[in-house]
């Protein structure tokens, strides 16, 4: 496992990023960009459909657990840089960075997926636009478990 | 003479005239390796590679000759409705119902593309946009009569030495020209011109001519990057397009309801 998380941090890492949004739907009518979300949860459920990927987190709140659904890329978009359908296995501990729906409801557009073991950052193919996605090698308040 | 000969020959006129215009690619870095040709000569639009096509969400920034903030000539209703796109964050952008881009757009939207050349006709592949294709006549036939509306119009192509001029009529309305909400007419004609100035980009280039939105032709053009050895890869937008469900219209109806008699 950890190899593979090696060579996908390798391979997003070597890979040209781009500046701009993959998708093409309006993110500013669906996502508020002032609403930012930081939020850590354990991955229930990942849906690779067409035009955007989904997953869902569980995340301890105050009254218990809240579900919280992430939209990214597009399943071709994401495989491009470096994602197999196994990246984000069910179980697996995320640190989420995005925008929350204008809705106020627990959705949300990620913009980065960050695994908690390693602090590995994975691109999520967010459809903000002008989006610049940030690859650096540190995850600025991730510490690695392992 | 047709209205679409006509349209022709004035497309022919403007391209003649903005050829001064055309600008060689503006790359600095990166191999410059020879254009690769096909047996016969001509130039080999692709190989075993796919094009990166950029994605261009305001074609008002690649206008040729123009300066920062220029809008292309919009016509009043045009114009207004560009500003009313603009003002409901483009929600209703055919293109995130997943409907094809059309024209010149499909050039400079997400997803890269591949061109499959073949004596008698060119087809462009485009893994975004729908997953849609472009099939360009090359076999010297004209554009019909009296022709059909469609997403991408009628495409005839002609080598001009080794520029590919695409001339296409017969659009619908039914796409807009970018993701900025630029809208256009079924009056609109293209003519693109693509050239391989060496195997790792192509230049492209639209001129849009449509007197039922425009009050003059507008230029745009970009480069697009080659990725030796890549390949085109699954994406099917409609798929689960939840956006199409929940989209409501200005008075919070649902923007997709059943087509019924009047």
């Amino acid at each position: 496992m950890k190899t593979t998380l090696t060579a996908l941090a390798t391979l997003t890492a070597g890979l040209l990023f781009s500046t701009h949004s993959l998708a093409h739907h309006s993110f500013a009518a669906e996502f508020d960009a002032d609403k930012k979300l930081d939020i850590a949860g354990v991955v229930t459920k990942v849906e690779w459909t067409n035009p955007h990927t989904y997953f869902w987190i569980e995340v301890e709140g105050k009254e218990g657990v809240d579900v919280w659904g992430f939209e990214m890329g597009s399943p071709n978009g994401l495989m491009r840089r470096g994602w197999t359908k196994d990246t984000l296995a069910i179980g697996t501990e995320v640190i989420v960075r995005g925008t929350q729906a204008r809705d106020g409801s627990t959705r949300g557009n990620a913009q980065a997926v960050i695994l908690a073991d390693t602090c590995t950052r994975l691109f999520a193919g967010t459809s903000q636009r002008d989006f610049v996605e940030d690859e650096s090698a540190k995850v600025e308040g991730c510490t690695p478990k392992q | 003479m047709s209205k679409y000969l006509k349209l022709s020959l004035l497309g022919a006129a403007i391209v003649a005239a903005s050829t001064t215009l055309a600008q060689p690619p503006a790359r600095e870095e990166g191999p410059r390796t020879p254009t690769p040709r096909l047996a016969d000569g001509t130039v080999d639009l692709n190989g075993h590679g796919i094009w990166e096509l950029p994605y261009i969400t305001d074609f008002a920034t690649r206008m040729v000759g123009a300066q920062k903030g220029d809008q292309p000539p919009m016509l009043p209703w045009s114009k207004a409705l560009w500003e009313y796109n603009r003002s409901n964050d483009v929600k209703y952008d055919p293109e995130g119902f997943c409907l094809p881009p059309g024209g010149p757009r499909s050039m400079g939207t997400p997803y890269p593309a591949e061109f499959v050349q073949q004596g008698d006709r060119i087809l462009i592949i485009f893994e975004g946009g729908g997953h849609v294709w472009r099939e360009i006549h090359m076999d010297g036939r004209e554009h019909p009569e009296d022709v059909n509306p469609t997403y991408f119009g009628h495409s005839v192509g002609r080598w001009e030495g080794d520029t590919l001029v695409i001339d296409t009529v017969g659009y619908n309305e039914k796409t807009w020209i970018d993701f900025n909400g630029h809208v256009h007419s079924d009056q609109m004609h293209t003519i693109e011109r693509i050239t391989r100035p060496f195997k790792e980009v192509l230049h492209y280039e639209a001129t849009i001519e449509d007197p039922g939105a425009y009050s003059a032709p507008w230029t745009v053009a970009w480069d697009i990057e080659w990725t030796d050895g890549a390949e085109l890869q699954d994406y099917i937008c409609q798929e689960n397009n939840i956006w199409l469900v929940e989209l409501k219209d200005d008075l919070g109806h649902p923007f997709f309801e059943k087509m019924e008699a009047p």
